[in-house]
């Protein structure tokens, strides 16, 4: 069911044909007026269609010259972003190469560690005297102890009763 | 890129060796006979025993410290022996290898040709001293320590 408004500009434009144009016309209030009205449309239509024909370009070459370097200047646009990004994405082999590289260098850091701590837990070994005996026939009442002081940091085995010897023997 | 790897591979295997290697390196061992004794102008003490100036002084008692015999020995394979001998005394001893607690020695003192006093130690990081007999005034000490 069309509408007076959709009625009203087909018989504008002279689509209603038949009853349908016999029964519009006759819905019309004022049918004077209304053929007025359809007069200085279809003027307006022929004035537009005579002022908006194609007119030709005075600069056609130099147009389409800046036509094209917009579009290849907005190529190189879009496809910038293409080309900066690509690098961030690291193939395969590189990043094996940089796995590689943190694993030599954590693998340096944990030995070089590791063989600094070596030294500390040495140093607290203790020097220690298992057996010690005496020449009987050289310290016949002689007697042998032994000190491990972790505070003078030295092992100390202590003998008494070796036979006293003359200051000679103190000779290089 | 194939290159690289195996060239910072070889330098990350020589690197370890190399450190491994060093890591374990032959170590010096001093062994000296010193005359420890009292007297009224002690000469300084010899640089060897720096580090325990101290201790024999607290715990011997004596004011001067010569060295009348000494050795230095570098140990590669922890099994070897030298001798630290003066005019009178001699100090033989046997590394009979190495644990990762020191040295395993065998020390024998001798007085001219005769074993004074013999005995087994393990020697760490920290000095060995060890009482000789009173000669003279002052008294013999064996001194041994990882240098």
């Amino acid at each position: 069911m069309k509408t007076f408004e959709e009625k009203w500009t087909a018989w504008l434009d002279g689509e209603l044909t038949g009853d349908e144009l016999a029964e519009f016309e006759a819905s019309l209030p004022d049918k004077p007026a209304a053929e007025a009205e359809k007069r200085d449309a279809h003027k307006l239509g022929a004035f537009l269609k005579e002022q908006l024909q194609d007119r030709a370009m005075g600069n056609e070459e130099f147009f389409h010259h800046q036509l094209r370097e917009r579009m290849a200047a907005d190529a190189c646009a879009t496809n910038a972003p293409e080309q900066t990004t690509r690098p961030a994405l690291w193939p395969i082999g590189r990043l094996v190469w940089a796995g590689a590289v943190s694993l030599a260098i954590f693998c340096v850091c944990t030995f070089f560690v590791i063989r600094e701590k070596s030294p500390s837990d040495q140093s607290e070994y203790l020097t220690q005297v298992l057996n010690a005996r005496v020449d009987p026939a050289l310290g016949p009442n002689a007697t042998i102890s032994m000190f491990e002081s972790k505070e003078e940091k030295v092992t100390v085995l202590w003998t008494e009763g070796l036979q006293s010897l003359p200051s000679e023997y103190a000779t290089k | 890129m194939h290159r690289r790897f195996y060239l910072l591979m070889g330098l990350m295997v020589a690197l370890i060796f190399g450190d491994a290697r060093a890591a374990g390196a032959s170590q010096m061992v001093w062994s000296g006979l010193v005359i420890a004794n009292n007297v009224a102008q002690p000469a300084e003490i010899p640089p060897e025993l720096n580090r325990i100036e101290g201790t024999l002084k607290t715990w011997f008692g004596y004011n001067q410290f010569k060295v009348i015999g000494q050795s230095r020995k570098t140990l590669v394979t922890g099994s070897e022996d030298w001798l630290a001998a003066s005019k009178y005394f001699s100090l033989h001893v046997d590394s009979k290898g190495e644990t990762p607690a020191g040295y395993l020695l065998n020390l024998k003192l001798f007085q001219e040709k005769s074993v004074l006093l013999e005995t087994e130690a393990k020697l760490g990081k920290k000095p060995l001293v060890i009482k000789g007999p009173q000669v003279g005034d002052g008294q013999l000490l064996l001194v041994l320590f990882v240098q």
